[in-house]
């Protein structure tokens, strides 16, 4: 292959069912890949673009190789339901046993020399004259996998290639697939993390998209039926930091570990239902004659997501500061906030313990030496670093905490020591920790890279499943939206 | 007025000065009860004032400032500081009668005024507070009889005391009671009340008497804790000017090195200070503490005599009545040391460099934080005390060098710590003139050349037993694992 292959701005509809939206991705000659992601994002979609497979809708592709050989469960089902259609056709006539194994691989074979080996080395021989239909699941496997590998082709597409395949089987098919990373391109679908051979160069993250597919639908229902996928990130391999963050975005998208409990033996006080979380009337702050908020009315039902946003200086973090009580005017406001109507002898403590709550200034706040499970249990006292004896159960709710975030081997290592994503998913995690009645999220993806936004992101809309937090999002990025926010409130700035 | 420690009975002396306790967590149980629902009246919105209010009104309490007339019409800084934060700000005619306790958070020098103008206005039966207990102890202010008398002193600045409190944390306070005014029994409750609205509680109380905690402020801040690093800092960067060293890295060294090796003694005492020197520097820093400590305990001896006697107190507060003549003075004459005027140069000086070429500042701070304390622990002041006005500070007063060299670090610590510190400066400059004779560049600015790295096992094993072994250790490593247990911030 000598030039690279190119896909831009590429949107490629499957059947009307599925649709890949404006793809960018380069293959260099040299790299081989790797495409994973979270469930339905389309990750065998986009291997088979490769491969030819589906309807270009808009955009270019360039480069895409003359030969390629692609192992997958869908080629594998296809060339199965042929065989069983050869069967209907001669159902009439004698009974067919439908095509033998050595025929399936050396008929049109370009290297029967390679192909007889790997028969070998598979342990197919004695399988050679058997019903290619006949055969397992994984021995169907492995026919794939000797035919694509022994066509000589100038790409190699391989889609989930060792599941199924016995512990012998995949070594050798590993060490074959490395005795070629000279000869041929690779792209691999992989949906863990641990089973990436070490030649893969480069990573791909493919998404669900959020954004509706072009057409406009005609109705709702057409609307509902078309999902897509998006290649939302790549990652160069030797870009560790970003080969880990991409780990853990895989492992929070995909566990099916839910939020750990709240801890049982230190309940929150009982909020009064009929009662709104937060109420402010009226509310002003300023500076001498510099007015920052001005005269702001704003109640917040219990279970009413807010999303807070204005331009910077519009006082957003000004207005949360009088809900959490750090401003020092909230005394001077009218504010009523978890039952409190504030200023009447009531410690900041009492309103604290009622809120999560997450922004940069924190994270800057928070220069400690301590650890990260400490980090996550400071959340139950509102501290920050840790002044207070932690009970066995609020470790073991950290530790639980810290395997959502994929960061289990880190419950020792020191907090300031992490890179600035991971410190971020560990501070969300502590403003969550004690299942607070109002979360705040400050501006959560606030310096953070793309890779580290998704992150963040997969980790809020993790632990707002079903939860009976009441979420206030503050951000100004239209593209982060957070699902289930039906409230908005916009600042502007007083001049 | 007189002197109120020379008015007691020696006996009375010495328990006063004896009195130190550490308190336990449980004794805080009742939060901050005995102050809920009172009124509490600030004087002064400074360091103090603005931020030991601050925590109060944010653990429940009802905080409201007076300021005097001026303050208010010309709306100084401390005016804005209270009304930018919400407080009601009144003259002390309209404040004062309401309070249930009034705290005294004006500048020591002017306590005597005020509190004379105060009291008067006070309600029958109301608490007085301070932070600091000069005018009681040193001026013998007379009080009235009906009013309670105590003091909750944070041993920190106000800007920590704020800090620590919003991480939900605290720093260590020394509270007591003036048993001569207590007419009530109320005292201590209101002390561990008021302790634990600013925070102080979660870090540690001692519970002190008036006179120990002045006598041993004024030793520590006047002594090793400002004076030591005000004269080290001379003393090392003209030696390393006269010796060859890059003005600008030695003005680095010194700015920066205080806080860095105190750093070490923060965590881990004067043991893990010098641990942090390799095995011949640190018998070279012990040799030169030692020798330092021959010199100059007749001064830290002195100072400590004239603090007990009434001496210090009086000079300086003929200074004070002089219009600080002596103080100002001082204050222009560091303006212009070499140190001052050279600016930290563009050089980057690793974290263990500061160790290495800065072994003569590890000696000095060595010798001063155990002369300090063994001269307060043998004027009777107990070691949890002496502790926290020696080795506690020291990091503190080191962190305001690095910040602002030595001008600054005079204008920001109290009149009385400055005034003492310049006492300790002029004499002790000239004492350790012949030792500086004999210093060279491989204690500091240099370093040990490499090739020497060898040394006595016996020297080792002596030198390592005698740091340890110090009585400031043996009561850092319990009161430093008190904090350890609940506080793992930097
Ligand atoms: N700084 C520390 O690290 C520290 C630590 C523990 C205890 N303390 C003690 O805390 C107390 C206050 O010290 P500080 O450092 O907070 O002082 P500061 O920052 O200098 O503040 C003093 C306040 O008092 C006001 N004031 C000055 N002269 C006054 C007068 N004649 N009458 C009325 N008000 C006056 C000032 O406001 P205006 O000038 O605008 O009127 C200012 O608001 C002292 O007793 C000190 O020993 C200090």
């Amino acid at each position: 292959m000598d030039n690279a292959i190119r896909l831009e701005k590429v949107t490629v509809n499957f059947d009307d069912r599925f649709a890949l939206s404006e793809i960018d991705w380069t293959i260099e000659k040299n790299q081989h890949w790797v495409i994973t992601g979270t469930n339905g994002s389309g990750k065998s979609a986009l291997a088979a673009v490769l491969a030819g497979v589906g309807d270009i809708e808009s955009g270019e592709v360039s480069g895409l190789p003359s030969h390629v050989g692609l192992v997958s469960f869908e080629a594998q089902a296809e060339l199965i339901a042929k065989e069983l259609k050869k069967d209907d056709a001669d159902i009439m006539d004698v009974i067919s046993l439908g095509t033998p194994v050595h025929e399936m691989i050396f008929d049109n074979c370009q290297d029967p020399k390679l192909a007889q080996e790997l028969v070998e080395k598979f342990g197919l021989t004695p399988l050679l004259n058997r019903a290619f239909r006949k055969l397992s699941t994984g021995e169907t496997r492995k026919v794939m996998l000797i035919r694509a590998l022994s066509s000589k082709p100038n790409l190699l597409i391989l889609d989930e290639p060792f599941d199924g395949l016995d512990a012998a089987t995949l070594t050798m098919l590993q060490e074959h697939l490395i005795s070629i990373v000279d000869t041929v391109p690779m792209v691999l679908v992989l949906n863990r993390f641990d089973e990436m051979p070490d030649f893969i160069t480069h990573v791909a993250y493919m998404d669900k998209s959020a954004l509706e597919s072009k057409k406009t639908p005609k109705n709702r229902s057409e609307k509902a039926a078309i999902e897509s996928g998006k290649l939302a990130l790549t990652v160069d391999k030797n870009n560790e930091q970003a080969f880990h963050e991409l780990y853990q975005l895989l492992h929070i998208k995909t566990t099916d570990l839910s939020v750990p409990e709240a801890d049982p033996t230190n309940k929150l006080p009982e909020l009064d239902p009929s009662q709104p979380l937060v109420k402010l009337k009226q509310a002003t702050i300023k500076y001498g004659d510099t007015v920052i908020v001005d005269k702001l009315d704003w109640t917040i039902e219990q279970g009413q997501h807010w999303q807070l946003s204005g331009p910077n200086g519009s006082g957003k973090t000004c207005v949360l500061s009088l809900i959490t009580g750090d401003h020092p005017q909230c005394y001077t406001n009218d504010i009523f906030v978890f039952g409190f109507q504030r200023g009447n002898g009531e410690s900041i403590w009492q309103i604290k313990q009622f809120i999560g709550y997450v922004s940069t200034a924190l994270q800057w706040e928070y220069r400690v030496s301590t650890s990260c499970r400490n980090v996550i249990i400071s959340g139950f006292f509102d501290s920050i670093g840790m002044y207070s004896k932690s009970s066995d159960k609020q470790k073991a709710i950290a530790d639980q905490w810290l395997e959502l975030l994929g960061m289990k081997d880190r419950a020792n290592q020191p907090f300031n020591k992490l890179s600035y994503g991971d410190q971020r998913l560990l501070l969300i995690a502590r403003a969550m920790v004690k299942h607070p009645p109002l979360l705040i999220l400050d501006e959560p993806c606030l310096g953070l890279d793309d890779m580290n936004r998704q992150l963040v992101l997969a980790l809020i809309e993790k632990i707002c499943e079903g939860q009976e937090t009441t979420v206030l999002y503050v951000n100004h990025h239209a593209e982060d939206q957070i699902k289930g926010i039906e409230n908005y409130l916009g600042l502007v700035k007083n001049s | 007025m007189a002197n109120y420690f020379n008015t007691l009975p020696l006996r009375e002396q010495l328990a006063q000065l004896a009195k130190c306790r550490f308190m336990s967590m449980s004794e805080f149980d009742d939060g901050v009860d005995a102050l809920k629902g009172k009124k509490i009246v600030v004087i002064g919105c400074g360091a103090q004032g603005l931020n030991q209010g601050l925590n109060l009104r944010d653990s429940g309490l009802d905080v409201s400032y007076t300021l005097r007339a001026a303050a208010i019409a010309e709306k100084r800084q401390s005016w804005k500081n209270a009304t930018e934060n919400g407080f009601v700000v009144g003259t002390y005619e309209e404040l004062i009668p309401t309070a249930d306790v009034v705290l005294n958070l004006t500048p020591d020098k002017q306590h005597t005024p005020v509190v004379k103008t105060v009291m008067p206005l006070m309600k029958q039966g109301a608490c007085l507070s301070y932070s600091h207990g000069f005018n009681i102890v040193e001026e013998g202010m007379q009080i009235r009889e009906d009013l309670t008398v105590i003091m909750v002193a944070p041993k920190c600045p106000g800007s920590e005391v704020r800090a620590e409190y919003v991480r939900g944390f605290g720093v260590p306070t020394l509270i007591a009671v003036h048993e001569d005014n207590d007419p009530k029994g109320e005292g201590l409750a209101l002390a561990k009340a008021y302790a634990v609205g600013t925070g102080g509680h979660k870090a540690g109380v001692l519970m002190s008497s008036f006179i120990a905690e002045v006598k041993s402020d004024l030793m520590g801040e006047q002594t090793i804790l400002c004076g030591m690093l005000q004269t080290g800092s001379i003393l090392c960067f003209d030696k390393m000017i006269e010796e060859g060293i890059d003005a600008g890295y030695a003005s680095r060294l010194i700015q920066y090195g205080w806080e860095t090796v105190t750093e070490a003694l923060k965590y881990g005492g004067v043991t893990n200070m010098l641990d942090r020197l390799s095995n011949p520097a640190k018998i070279k820093a012990f040799d030169l503490s030692e020798e330092l400590k021959v010199i100059m305990r007749p001064l830290y001896n002195k100072h400590q005599d004239d603090i007990i006697s009434g001496h210090f107190s009086q000079t300086m507060m003929e200074d004070w009545a002089n219009d600080d003549k002596n103080l100002l003075g001082w204050r222009a004459e560091t303006a212009e040391t070499n140190f001052e005027k050279t600016p930290a140069g563009d050089v980057e000086i690793s974290e263990q460099e500061f160790f290495d070429n800065g072994i003569l500042m590890v000696a000095m701070v060595k010798a001063g934080v155990e002369l300090a304390f063994e001269t307060m622990t043998a004027a009777g002041i107990v070691a949890e005390s002496a502790y926290y006005e020696s080795l506690h500070e020291t990091p503190l007063i080191a962190n305001t060098i690095a910040r602002k060299k030595l001008y600054e670090m005079n204008a920001t610590i109290s009149d009385t710590a400055e005034y003492g510190c310049y006492l300790y400066n002029h004499a002790c400059l000239p004492l350790l003139a012949d030792f500086m004779k004999d210093i060279k560049t491989d204690v500091i600015g240099k370093g040990l050349s490499t090739d020497d790295n060898g040394v006595d096992n016996a020297r080792l094993i002596e030198v390592n037993a005698a740091l340890r072994s110090h009585p400031v250790e043996a009561i850092g490593t319990v009161l430093r694992g008190h904090m350890a247990d609940m506080k793992k911030i930097v």
